[in-house]
């Protein structure tokens, strides 16, 4: 199951929970190598995650979600992976989730989206945030005349040619929707499966419902913006 | 030469000096200094030749002056402000690619204090 394959944690001051987030992986997980992707941590969150014994590529500034994934699959492309699976560094995302994108890989998807909305029970998020990735997911779906039903979810498997594109093209700022617009417009095949949520192990959400609603207002823009960008 | 002509003509005098001085310090590039040094020459025409903002407003159809001085200064400027955001985009990816370049090949090889010691060297 694991050859060729990396996860990619993205990580952003996250001491409190990496190494044991690594160490499950590592766990569940045997054979797969993991790579963890600091973002400019303003703590110890490279030297926690070494311990728990995943390869730290380091950006010396913060650069942003969008950024960290690209690099994470350039890590990737350099190394000789052909699958990825990208996973947040808080420990929401379930690693028994991971073989069945990695199963969607197998069958020919470029690019596979874990969606919380599509079947499998998971940790509830606010009504705010859900209607916002509900309206999200309307606009992305008509644009990428494809049903999706979680936009925002940031446990996503990488086929070869996706991770050859998204090593070099990225979002500016909203990673997960507009990456699945771009993927679409490349023509890759786009899969969604189930999977699990859990809540954060350690830390809070930055997304208020202030911040939500103006993500969402955003994201909308972005989403055309991009439709109306050169393939 | 009237006096609102010869304060003009001092101050496209001293920002045509501003520029060229910043540009011999090498704290702009050659690109900008250009730029720069036309609107100096622009503001110091405009003090010598007066009637040219009547005779530009009449062949715009703008019936106060004025207004179309107005309207080519706010033009440029926003002219210029587009080109400087299109350079901070550019910069902004070039930045990205940089740290991202530096992130892979820092994680490929690791600080000193980090690597496995060399076969033969002591500790």
């Amino acid at each position: 199951m694991g050859a060729g394959t990396l996860i990619v944690l993205l990580a952003y001051n996250e001491e409190a929970c990496i190494t044991d987030v690594v160490a499950e992986l590592r766990r569940e997980l045997p054979g797969i190598d993991v790579a963890v992707v600091d973002d400019g941590s303003r703590d110890a969150t490279a030297e926690r995650a070494r311990e728990g014994g995943a390869v730290v590529v380091r950006h010396p500034i913060n650069l942003g979600v969008a950024a960290a994934e690209a690099t994470g699959l350039l890590y990737a492309l350099r190394n000789g992976y052909t699958r990825v699976v990208r996973m947040d560094g808080d420990g929401q995302h379930d690693p028994h989730g991971v073989p069945e994108l990695l199963e969607a890989l197998d069958g020919g998807a470029e690019l596979v989206v874990g969606s919380r909305f599509a079947g499998v029970e998971s940790f509830r998020s606010t009504w705010l945030r859900r209607l916002g990735s509900r309206l999200i997911a309307g606009l992305l779906s008509s644009l990428c005349r494809q049903r999706i039903t979680d936009p925002t979810s940031g446990f996503r498997g990488f086929g070869p040619r996706a991770i050859r594109y998204f090593s070099s093209h990225f979002p500016h700022d909203y990673p997960e929707p507009e990456s699945v617009l771009m993927a679409s417009r490349q023509r890759f095949p786009i899969v969604e499966v189930p999977v699990k949520m859990r809540s954060r192990r350690a830390g809070v959400s930055s997304l208020t419902p202030w911040r939500s609603t103006f993500y969402m207002a955003k994201v909308s823009f972005a989403l055309f913006m991009e439709r109306f960008r050169a393939v | 030469m009237s006096r609102s002509s010869i304060i003009v003509l001092v101050f496209s005098a001293a920002f045509a000096v501003a520029v060229l001085l910043t540009a011999r310090r090498r704290r702009t590039s050659e690109h900008h200094t250009f730029s720069w040094l036309l609107v100096s020459v622009l503001t110091a025409a405009l003090a010598l030749w007066r009637n040219a903002i009547d005779t530009l407003a009449a062949a715009m159809g703008i019936y106060y002056p004025p207004s179309a001085l107005f309207f080519v200064v706010c033009g440029g400027l926003l002219w210029m402000l587009f080109r400087l955001s299109l350079q901070v985009a550019e910069q902004r990816r070039q930045l990205h690619r940089l740290a991202q370049e530096l992130a892979v090949l820092s994680a490929q090889r690791p600080p000193p204090a980090e690597r496995p010691p060399a076969p033969g060297t002591a500790g």
